[in-house]
């Protein structure tokens, strides 16, 4: 017994063990791997989402004010941006143009951005022509040259490319066709890919919106803490707006994508019990094969421990080489193939996707979690019976008891 | 075959699994370790991009993603979803369903703070 009774013999006796099941141990542990697949991209899936909307969140301003009227979204006024310049620590309050236009081509809405002119006559375009890279092609635009900037994926689907002058199907007559000048860096797909960059006064046009009028107001704030304070105060002044505050938007990126993932998950939980109850059919379900092997074993002079490891280093092995195939494919499938059939359901239905690559946010106490998630229980339903084995009487086990 | 040498060859036979057996599990945990560097990577890469997204989300209307561009409303849920007056269309599946199995981090709500 003494070799038997070594780590390495008893290891070694494990895989020989599995090799004699082979057939068990694959269906076995191939289910397992696709379980740990499913969940383990959902999980790479969502976190990569949250990580990208949150990383473009500094960048917004601090407070947006919008007025409600019946419920619904109405325009904001010029005389509520003089109401809300007087509030102390508001830094500035900008009226922003932007909308959606609906363009049959491809049935779809894009986003109409307006870019307002600043006191030089110029747009306000120069933080994209100071940082390098902001644009993929062409340049930032000239104000009241009936220019656009679009995402390159919008630009790729309308068939334009830079110089191009394409008509936009406004319900306003007096739209004027925009010359394509420039498109979006592929760092930035994912924001702005559906994005029409224009001259405050063709997205006017372009959205019919009457000058004076703004979608809503961007405010910043001296102070970002006392953004809450000074959401009580806008809506005091202005009573029937709704006030969204900056810090409140990783609450709801957190929430969109968490619901998002879990309504996947809770559609995989049939198909996750079913394997969890093919699991403890095959893992506790011990046959007369092996139970009587058990049986020899414990004849020959192998302790109930022995018996015992020798089970535990079976499903182990079965568990942490589906688990680690489960996560390498998961991770394949998300960030490697872009996760086909996964990421509609996940990500939304638009008709112009973004085609920009996700950055994973996969950490080693996330691949632990996920792993000591599926082996604990895993290994807990295969010991179990193979203790209740070793426990009974080997006479009894070879007489068929 | 000697009593002697039959045991040597079981032993080789026992070594060579068990060699196995670790050979398997090693390779596992370095694909796993594979995964978390290239992820670090790839986390590392995307921070240079960073100045680029603060320079265009800086003209955009908000931060949210460009995924949902063809599902009406639901293109900037952060600006127009908590007074959405309806979904996408009549008995169309919620892309934001309310409700959902998986919790927010509990950071998020520990942050969260009661809109005015």
């Amino acid at each position: 017994m003494s070799t038997s009774s070594s780590t390495s013999g008893i290891l070694a006796y494990a895989i020989g063990s599995l090799a004699r099941r082979r057939a068990k141990a694959i269906a076995l542990g191939g289910g397992l791997a696709f379980a740990v697949a499913l969940v383990a991209a959902v999980l790479f899936l969502s976190d990569a989402l949250r990580s990208e909307s949150d990383r473009a969140r500094a960048a917004i301003p601090d407070v947006v004010v919008q007025r409600l009227v019946g419920g619904r979204p109405a325009m904001m006024h010029a005389g509520d941006v003089d109401l809300l310049t007087g509030i102390p620590s508001v830094r500035g309050v900008r009226a922003r143009v932007w909308g959606y236009l609906f363009l049959p081509s491809l049935q779809g809405n894009v986003t109409i951005v307006g870019v307002p002119k600043n006191a030089t006559g110029t747009t306000e375009t120069s933080r994209l022509s100071e940082v390098q890279g902001t644009l993929a092609q062409g340049r930032v635009l000239t104000a009241g040259a009936h220019e656009m900037v679009t995402g390159a994926g919008l630009a790729k689907y309308l068939g334009i490319s830079v110089g191009d002058m394409q008509g936009l199907p406004s319900a306003n007559p007096d739209a004027h066709p925009l010359t394509l000048v420039g498109t979006f860096s592929s760092k930035v797909d994912l924001y702005a890919v559906d994005v029409l960059l224009c001259d405050e006064d063709d997205a006017r046009a372009l959205l019919m919106m009457p000058p004076g009028d703004a979608t809503d107001l961007a405010v910043t704030v001296t102070n970002p803490a006392e953004a809450r304070v000074i959401a009580k105060t806008i809506l005091a002044r202005l009573p029937g707006t709704r006030v969204i505050e900056r810090d409140l938007l990783g609450r709801v990126y957190a929430l969109a994508y968490g619901r998002r993932a879990g309504l996947v998950l809770a559609a995989s939980i049939p198909a996750l019990l079913a394997l969890l109850v093919l699991a403890w059919d095959r893992v506790s379900g011990l046959g007369e094969g092996e139970r009587r092997e058990i049986a020899t074993l414990r004849a020959v002079g192998w302790s109930t421990s022995d018996v015992l490891a020798a089970k535990l280093y079976e499903s182990l092995a079965i568990g942490v080489l589906a688990t680690a195939a489960g996560i390498v494919m998961a991770y394949a499938w998300v960030f490697l193939l872009g996760a086909p059939g996964l990421r509609a359901t996940l990500v939304g239905w638009s008709v112009l996707y973004p085609e920009a690559p996700l950055t994973p946010m996969v950490d080693a106490t996330q691949i632990l979690g996920i792993a000591l998630g599926v082996l604990a229980p895993f290994v807990g339903l295969s010991i179990v019976p193979a203790w209740r084995a070793a426990s009974t009487d080997p006479a009894d086990v070879m007489r068929g008891g | 075959m000697t009593d002697a040498a039959a045991h040597g060859a079981f032993d080789v036979a026992l070594r060579r699994r068990a060699g196995l057996a670790v050979v398997a599990f090693v390779v596992a945990v370095a694909l796993l370790a594979a995964i978390v560097v290239d992820a670090r990577a790839k986390r590392a890469a995307r921070a240079l991009d960073q100045p680029v997204i603060d320079a265009v989300a800086h003209v955009l209307p908000t931060s949210d993603l460009a995924l949902s561009g063809g599902a009406r409303w639901l293109r900037a849920p952060s600006l127009e979803e908590p007074g959405a007056a309806f979904q996408d269309g009549p008995a169309l599946p919620d892309p934001d369903p309310a409700g959902g199995i998986m919790a927010p981090p509990r950071a998020v709500w520990a942050a969260e703070v009661t809109r005015p």
